[in-house]
């Protein structure tokens, strides 16, 4: 079986995590998020790497819930396991680029919003799509969202639901690049370099600093959101709507 | 509101595809192509669709809307689905 999150170094101190579970498009599994939540603390525990460059695959970064995991949450009472995600990337204890050449919808641009240096292509979508399936935001996203997009963009997204191509960020929002999707690993290369050549200690300890505000705005937002979660996963109409309005990237 | 016509239902396909892909200006638009021929990739097509969708109010479900080749195969279905819905009011 290939291994859904693969981990390699060719620059010294710089770690390539891809997410490459081709089967479900890189949506949330049970399995993939236990691989994912693996390999952060793998890589984290590892005092040689210095950054970390967060891939997937070239169509698609990462889809969020896969559909069935929704359907659980929405018929029983089981817990969303990929909050816990948002939390393990935040503790990554160094920098980590989101190298997003494909789609982020839903949880998935909630996990990007975990990184530290955010870039997007140009042709690829970007959304939260949430509301369409009759659910509010989670893994933290009603804040962290706003934090990279401005109130207002975050606001129409989140109501929207929305899929936007990379494009529409360019000049609206503080994400660090836009580029050609060709371009996008280069650039996450070119940056990991640059930050590699300093000493762990020291980006350890600025890491720990500079990612206060994102951790704070996560703690913050998962006890507001788990309410919303429970108003909303309890009404009949829900679970109908996420098999109806999810959308799967082909 | 009147069903619309299929050219204006494939003129508003077409608004949102332009909308959708601004690198669309290149690209001759020909009904008889798919989206995807024309540059546009899964989620593009999702967007350009349920925006149409939303105009003429009506809704195709999903798996009825993965069969389609091309999109006058679409501007078919949305124009028979209005009528429908138009017939059943």
């Amino acid at each position: 079986m290939t291994d859904t999150v693969t981990m390699t170094s060719e620059d010294e101190g710089v770690v390539v995590m891809t997410m490459q579970d081709v089967p479900n498009r890189n949506a949330f599994t049970e399995p993939f998020v236990d691989r994912l939540l693996e390999r952060f603390r793998e890589a984290s525990e590892d005092r040689e790497n210095r950054v970390i460059i967060l891939r997937g695959l070239e169509d698609i970064w990462c889809a969020g819930a896969h559909q069935d995991l929704l359907l659980e949450l929405a018929e029983g009472d089981m817990d969303a396991g990929d909050i816990l995600l948002s939390k393990a990337l935040l503790d990554v204890p160094i920098p980590v680029i989101a190298a997003m050449e494909g789609h982020a919808i839903g949880g998935g641009l909630a996990l990007a919003l975990c990184c530290d240096v955010l870039i997007m292509a140009r042709e690829s979508r970007y959304g939260c799509s949430f509301m369409n399936m009759g659910f509010t935001p989670g893994m933290g996203i009603t804040r962290l969202l706003q934090d990279a997009v401005g109130e207002y963009i975050a606001k129409e997204m989140m109501f929207g639901g929305q899929l936007f191509r990379g494009t529409h960020f360019e000049s609206r929002s503080g994400v660090n690049y836009v580029l050609r999707k060709s371009k996008v690993f280069w650039k996450a290369q070119q940056l990991a370099r640059r930050m590699a050549e300093k000493p762990r200690f020291a980006l350890e300890t600025l890491k720990g600093d500079l990612s206060i505000r994102q951790r704070q705005a996560f703690e913050l937002t998962r006890t507001r959101e788990s309410h919303m979660h429970r108003l909303c996963f309890g009404r009949p109409e829900t679970a109908a709507r996420i098999r109806e309005n999810y959308t799967k990237p082909t | 509101m009147p069903v619309p016509s299929k050219q204006e239902i494939i003129d508003i396909v077409k608004e949102h595809l332009m909308d959708n892909l601004e690198d669309m200006d290149d690209v001759e638009f020909d009904p008889d192509k798919s989206m995807k021929d024309m540059g546009a990739n899964s989620l593009d097509i999702v967007e350009v669709v349920s925006c149409t969708m939303r105009d003429l109010k009506v809704k195709v479900p999903r798996a009825e809307l993965s069969k389609l080749d091309n999109v006058t195969q679409l501007v078919d279905m949305l124009h028979a689905t209005a009528l429908e819905k138009e017939a059943a009011a």
